[in-house]
């Protein structure tokens, strides 16, 4: 392919670069426009204007886009258009340039950009620094945890032109025309603001040069306002890529189908069968014949509850002659607790549920973030209806005026631990070197991801930088999305997830934590009631040790006192001793000014004197030591309107707040708007300040005709049950992503499911009673040539249990599973070889979903069978076959001990008899009982192997009676097999 | 036979295998043959390319690059905690004439803890000329200078984060944030393994504790586990579960074994058109063999007195990193693909007392380091064995609390160093500068991507048609990023 490919680039260099011997530049009619044509304009053209980008004529390219100035004059490696197609970043998924075209317009550029002919050079000016790259890139971005919404230090607000005008206690910050006049530049300059000593805290760095000369360049043009148009609601302009793509099928409202008919009537149990069927029969096809009842009852509880059913279950089912028997027990399932365990585990995937906050950070644990786990779980066994569950997890908040309610209910409760839902994603803003605003807007996308996809099945956060490539989503669609959650995720008034409050720009307190309080209540009460013991030994430990440090403190400062000139050493000390508000004006000034000096800090204490050192250390041991015995206060990790007047949302060009652009409103994706009741906010009139922004989200997302919402859920819950969803791209429903392979039962669903009033209850039964779920897995012959890979349902799938179902049917079998439901998630111990388990309790382990969900340190079982990471959500589990699984089922010691507690339970169920204990195996591991021939062979192993046991045991001579030992460990080998089986492992 | 095709070429897509290919495969005959095909094979669930009624079958079956690779395997030291360039092997004279004066605006925004900042400050440590080719190195890496000819040192490598969290991810996958595959998992995906039996991508930590990120540098994100690294240790049993903690008598474990394998026999007769079942029945056996496979790979104990000496190994200071070393070498020995090795804690993070702790990192790396290049080159594994050494970023050339007593220095990404040889690099030679006084990269500038698609280059891959489809996606490690193959440091 080598020969083949240079060629033309040969070519191109020939015919580019013989005329630059004569030293003329190419000119943008002549040589650099028809380039741009062949490969730009598609995307670039006047129409299309991609990233606010046209390269049509000169004066648009020197324009520039979204983004600014695409080429500068004499500087090619300045300028992004030749970056970018030099590095082949553009064209955009298209061919690279060839080198010779890439060097005319480089050489275009050196030659500072001339139009037709070299003769008419057109001077690049820089186009004038324009008020929002300022105000919201600059000053926005550094200015604003002291001089914005919760504080303005110095009486200044720098949030808006006026504020700057205005001024606070020292005057206007600036004066325009005149930056040197300008306090604002004064401080810039030297260095003093943003303050040097509280750029950590605050997550802000200080200016750079060119920040800094913007700032300056703009006063200098007199700080003029950004003519604006205000901005526009989102209701759809034609999308860029053409009034078509609103024809896309996923945008179409669902209508109910008529149902087919079909040959086979007999096999039809409900309109699910029918729309199968007839695609069958189209090709020559037919349903498998039933599985068999113990086949189909396993297929149930690993489906609805997610382990396999007790013997005993087993038997009582098998004595069922009811004709409807197994609609029963599917009904048995669907009221068990379990089946919420087992369901919001894929809800959890989708939403990124962890119990850490993940992302680029030391993964800090998140302790209140099971509660949500356990409203979803509690959510599911009411089988709350979606429309319902979706409204109080978007904007639960907005449901009540939860502020005005002296003590919430349960269900009141449950609608703010309901928004935990917006909270889930990756968050490492509570480090303060992870909380710029880069990383803030990050955070913001991970939600609209998570949202998007979840529950729209769109790849919105694609439009974030750009306009959508493939979907008419334009960045102005994801833009009016973000502005919904800036009430609650406003980069420029962040609220940190850390407990501490660390950076948030204001005092800790309450009303700026996303932690909002339980009121009063019995759970508050029993854990105050519980700390108080410990919380009066750390304050008597504290006082012990403050006493000691004073003096030594009160030492050192008169040291530093007695450094500083005599003129002044008077009056600090004075100003340091005044009572905080009895403090002049002229020693607040002084404090402030040599608080660097004044502050003596306990590291210099410690240095200093190495026998309080000593002391030090000791008591903070025990102090330490108490704190670990305090209870966490119950506190509910939730999503809640800020109040106030957020920052107005800008769309940011390439994704960076130093691009911003033109203001929009809060809204939805314009090519969704077609038969919808439009986005339309109404601010509830409450005590509660809440902008309504997201309850509005809600309303328009829930309504029965919405072409996603409904579609995307039934496929989730399609997908769950046979492996596949009828779209098997659960997260992308545009138009990369796959085509329904049964668009009609997807709409049939969508409308049965909205009609029948949104249960997933009713959905499970559907499906479930179905012929189509109850066949064989086994495939014939002829449906493995025209359906191979079961895309038409032909059969079952053959599936391996998950990795949650698989862990949680190990402990089932083996009794090790503590039923224990809900509360605070278990904790991890990791073994000297790296092996990740959960903490035991004394009756085993519960199950996976309560075991505490880190993102950096996932159980190892469940790791290597494919549990995923969560970056940031997950509707659906990748599935490999891999050999660290036959490692984990083979070596690990969770699964060897597993094995002797379930040969112990044998043992306990049906005593010595080997061919009962064998049967007993059979029905815990693969729910059946053994063939005559299968039963024969395991009895052979069994012997054999409790004779090498007891051989090995005699020459260990244990305390225990060598021959039941043994016996006890030959079954426990024989279980270990078993829990190893192919047919253990996966759901026929 | 043609390869299955994993490097798609602009707008085609990779080549799947079906499931009637894969049958016949199995069903003519060939069943000890399909079952080799499948070591270490992961089968993946349908994904989009099910609408055309296939299904991917992602293994580490040896791959054929897209051109003459020059390296066909990658030893990568990683320098976790960021050493300090100023210190090692970006000389800057002019730190002394600007010593203590305080930085620029520029250099100013970026510093992390700027409470602690101070001004400019030279290097303790003294520079010299070394071999022939003249490259200066500091005397902290006598044995590095010592092969000095045999390296080329990049000192204009940037990333965009001061925290290391953002800045390991960057080195390692090409993005700040954690869910995209690395740099291994992308190399093993496209050119799968040369031995079976051992895992294509192995990690050698630290007994001593993971590096930042954990293990999750080293993670696959969206590509198939299969092509994870897998963590390998240097102490106690290798792999995770590679044996249990205790051991069966050895008759129960074949009795065991035997049965499982006529279970599991029996339930793919029943369901005959399952090839995941194959899969998962060669899994075992490959579980098996790589019981005997690792531990042999492993096993350092055979070596030369001499090479033992070489390494480090009889020295406590080296022993620990030079056994990691010399554990690379025979893993890539035996068709190891992609080895990397990390380093305890933070011991390049030298935030304070500069000329203690980078002395000890050194005293610790150096000679095992250069050991590693000696004993690769005599034994004709330089050639196709690419070895790269550096961190996550450099260090700023101020000084981090100055009046401590114990002066160190943050964490500077504008500009740092690292180094890399054989497999196709140029020997003795220096590329790309930072400015006067080693801040930022100034002439050469070598981004993330452009590092990593040099690489792949030099792997014989092209970064921009390594493509792994996802959700409608086509995913790259250098994604829609500028990427350049920094031409000059190929020999």
């Amino acid at each position: 392919m080598g020969g083949g490919r240079f060629f033309p680039v040969w070519i191109g260099i020939l015919m580019f670069s013989l005329p630059v011997q004569g030293a003329q530049s190419p000119g943008f009619e002549t040589d650099v426009l028809p380039i741009f044509r062949q490969h730009c304009l598609q995307c670039h053209s006047d129409q299309a204007r991609q990233g606010g980008l046209s390269l049509e004529s000169l004066e648009k390219v020197l324009a520039g886009g979204d983004s600014g100035a695409v080429v500068v004059a004499h500087r090619p490696l300045e300028s992004r258009l030749l970056v970018l197609i030099n590095s082949g970043g553009m064209p955009m998924g298209g061919e690279p340039l060839e080198a010779g075209a890439i060097d005319v317009v480089r050489r275009w550029i050196e030659a500072g950009m001339p139009g037709e002919t070299p003769e008419a050079p057109v001077p690049a000016a820089a186009p004038p620094v324009r008020e929002r790259e300022v105000m919201a890139a600059v000053l926005g971005a550094k200015c604003l945890p002291c001089h914005g919404r919760r504080r303005q230090e110095a009486g200044l607000d720098l949030r808006t032109r006026e504020g700057l005008l205005k001024g606070g206690k020292s005057g206007p910050a600036i004066v325009p025309g005149k930056p040197a006049e300008s306090l604002l530049v004064r401080r810039i300059q030297a260095q003093e603001m943003p303050p040097p000593r509280l750029q950590e805290q605050f997550s802000v760095r200080g200016l750079t040069s060119v920040e800094f000369e913007k700032v300056q360049a703009w006063i200098a043009r007199g700080a003029l306002p950004d003519p604006e148009e205000p901005p526009q609601a989102n209701l759809g302009q034609a999308p860029p890529t053409g009034s078509k793509a609103r024809e896309f099928w996923s945008f179409q409202t669902p209508r109910r189908p008529v149902e087919p008919g079909v040959k086979e009537r007999d096999r039809i149990r409900n309109p699910v069968d029918a729309f199968l069927l007839a695609r069958l029969e189209q090709e020559g096809l037919e349903f498998s014949p039933p599985a068999d009842r113990l086949t189909l009852m396993r297929r149930a509880y690993l489906d609805l509850v997610g382990f396999p059913p007790s013997p005993e279950e087993i038997r009582s089912f098998l004595a069922d002659s009811d004709p409807r028997a197994y609609e029963r027990m599917v009904d048995r399932l669907l009221e068990s607790p379990h089946y919420g365990e087992r369901w919001a585990r894929y809800w959890l995937d989708a939403v990124g549920y962890a119990d850490s906050e993940g992302g680029v950070s030391s993964d800090e644990v998140r302790p209140h973030a099971f509660r949500y786990r356990d409203y979803v779980i509690r959510s599911l066994n009411a089988d709350k209806p979606y429309d319902r569950f979706l409204t109080e997890q978007l904007a639960g908040d907005e449901l009540f005026d939860y502020k005005a309610a002296e003590t919430y209910s349960p269900d009141q409760m449950d609608l703010l631990v309901a928004t935990g839902f917006l909270r889930m994603g990756p968050d490492s803003t509570y480090s303060t070197e992870q909380n710029n605003l880069p990383e803030r807007l990050d955070v913001v996308a991970t939600q609209i991801e998570i949202l998007s996809s979840s529950t729209m099945g769109l790849t919105l956060a694609c439009a974030r930088c750009h306009d959508h490539k493939f979907d008419p989503l334009s960045q102005r669609d994801y833009y009016s999305l973000s502005a919904i959650l800036r009430t609650a995720y406003d980069p420029y008034d962040w609220l940190s997830p850390s407990m501490g409050c660390i950076g948030v720009g204001a005092n800790c307190n309450d009303s700026n934590t996303r932690l909002l309080p339980l009121p009063s209540d019995s759970e508050l009460r029993e854990v105050e009631e519980h700390n108080a013991p410990f919380k009066r030994k750390i304050a008597e430990l504290e006082r012990q040790l403050e006493q000691k440090a004073q003096p030594l403190r009160k030492q050192i400062l008169e040291e530093k006192l007695a450094a500083l000139p005599e003129s002044l050493r008077q009056d600090l000390k004075e100003a340091s001793q005044a009572e905080l508000d009895e403090r002049t004006p002229v020693q607040k000034y002084l404090l402030g000014k040599f608080a660097e000096t004044l502050q003596v800090t306990q590291g210099e204490i410690l240095q200093k004197f190495k026998d309080f050192a000593e002391t030090y250390k000791e008591i903070e041991e025990q102090i330490k030591d108490e704190k670990k015995k305090l209870k966490d206060k119950p506190k509910i990790r939730a999503l809640y309107d800020m109040g106030g007047r957020p920052t107005p949302t800008r769309i940011l060009g390439r994704g960076e707040y130093t691009n911003p652009g033109d203001q929009v409103l809060p809204g939805v994706p314009a090519v969704l708007n077609g038969e919808l009741t439009p986005y339309r906010v109404e601010k509830p009139d409450w005590s509660t300040e809440t902008t309504g922004r997201r309850l509005a989200l809600a309303k328009w997302l829930t309504q029965p005709n919405h072409p996603l919402t409904s579609r995307v859920m039934v496929n989730r819950v399609w997908q769950h049950h046979f492996g596949v969803g009828l779209v098997s791209t659960p997260g992308n429903f545009g138009s990369t992503g796959a085509r329904p392979s049964h668009p009609r039962l997807l709409d049939w669903l969508a409308r049965e499911f909205v009609d029948g009033g949104w249960s997933f209850k009713a959905l499970h039964r559907l499906v479930m009673t179905s012929t189509a779920y109850r066949q064989q897995s086994r495939a014939r012959r002829h449906a493995l040539e025209r359906d191979p890979d079961n895309l038409l349902l032909s059969r079952f799938p053959l599936r391996r249990m998950d990795a949650d179902a698989l862990r949680d049917s190990i402990l089932r079998v083996a009794g090790r599973l503590d039923p224990t439901r809900y509360g605070p998630a278990d904790e991890l111990e990791i073994k000297p070889d790296g092996e990740v388990i959960a903490k035991e309790s004394p009756k085993g382990y519960r199950r996976s979903i309560y075991v505490r969900q880190r993102r950096s340190q996932p159980l190892s079982l469940l790791e290597s069978f494919d549990a995923p990471l969560l970056v940031p959500n997950c509707l659906k589990r990748p599935h490999s076959t891999v050999s660290s699984q036959a490692l984990q089922l083979e070596n690990s010691q969770l699964v060897r001990l597993s094995a002797r507690h379930m040969a112990g339970r044998v043992i306990d169920a049906v005593g010595e008899d080997p061919s009962r204990q064998i049967e007993r195996v059979y029905l815990l591991a693969l729910s059946r009982p053994p063939t005559a021939e299968e039963s024969a062979k395991a009895e052979e192993v069994l012997g054999s192997l409790t004779r090498e046991w007891k051989r090995h045991l005699e020459v260990e001579v244990p305390a225990e009676p060598v021959a039941s030992k043994a016996e006890w460990l030959a079954l426990a080998s024989l279980c270990h097999t078993f829990l190893n089986s192919a047919e253990f492992l996966y759901v026929n | 036979m043609k390869s299955r095709q994993r490097h798609a070429g602009a707008g085609s897509r990779p080549e799947p295998m079906d499931r009637r290919t894969f049958f016949s495969r199995v069903g003519d005959g060939l069943q000890g043959a399909a079952l080799a095909t499948l070591l270490g094979t992961d089968l993946l669930g349908p994904d989009s390319l099910l609408a055309a009624g296939s299904r991917q079958v992602y293994d580490l079956k040896k791959q054929d690059p897209h051109f003459e690779p020059r390296a066909t395997s990658v030893i990568q030291l990683f320098m976790n905690g960021g050493p300090s360039q100023v210190d090692l092997l970006d000389p800057k004279p002019a730190l002394e004439k600007f010593a203590g004066q305080p930085p620029s605006r520029d250099l100013a925004s970026e510093i992390r803890a700027v409470r602690e900042a101070g001004g400019l400050m030279p290097s303790p440590f003294k520079f010299a000329k070394h071999g022939e080719s003249g490259i200066e190195v500091s005397e902290v890496m006598p044995q590095l200078a010592e092969q000095v000819d045999d390296i080329t040192v990049i000192r204009s490598m940037f990333t965009p984060h001061i925290a290391h969290e953002s800045s390991l991810f960057t080195m390692h996958s090409g993005r700040m944030f954690p869910g995209r595959p690395s740099l291994g998992a992308w190399v093993v995906y496209g050119l799968g393994t040369e031995n079976r039996n051992l895992p294509a991508y192995v990690v050698l930590d630290d007994p001593k504790g993971l590096p930042i990120n954990d293990i999750q540098n080293w993670q696959a994100g969206f590509l198939p586990a299969v092509y994870q690294g897998t963590r390998v240790r240097s102490e106690g049993s290798p792999l995770l579960n590679l044996h249990p903690r205790e051991e069966w008598p050895n008759p129960v474990v074949k009795l065991s074994r035997s049965l499982l394998r006529h279970l599991d026999r029996d339930h793919l007769s029943r369901h005959p058109a399952e090839p995941e079942l194959e899969a998962r029945i060669a899994g075992y056996e490959l579980a098996a063999r790589m019981q005997l496979a690792a531990s042999d790979a492993l096993d350092v104990s055979g070596e030369s007195e001499a090479t033992k000496e070489m390494y480090g190994l009889n020295d406590e200071q080296t022993a620990s990193y030079g056994k990691r070393c010399l554990m690379a070498r025979r893993l890539v020995e035996r068709g190891v693909r992609m080895v990397q090795i990390y380093i305890e804690g933070q011991i390049w993070d030298n935030h304070s007392a500069l000329v203690k702790n980078l002395g000890y990192a050194c005293r610790k790396t150096d000679k095992p380091a250069a050991a590693l290049l000696k004993d690769l080159k005599l034994r004709g594994l330089l050639d196709q064995t690419l070895v790269v050494w550096g961190g996550e970023f450099g260090r700023l050339p101020i000084a981090q609390q100055p009046d401590s007593g114990e002066v160190g220095r943050d964490h500077g990404p504008s500009g740092f160093s690292v180094w890399l040889a054989g497999g196709g690099i140029k020997a003795g030679t220096v590329y790309g500068a930072t400015d006067d006084i080693g801040y930022k990269a100034a002439e050469n500038p070598v981004s993330v991507h452009d590092f990593h698609a040099t690489i792949l280059h030099l792997l014989g891959m092209n970064h921009r048609q390594l493509i792994f489809e996802r959700e409608g996606r086509s995913e790259r490690l250098t994604d829609e990023f500028p990427a350049r193959i920094v031409q000059d440091i190929i020999a």
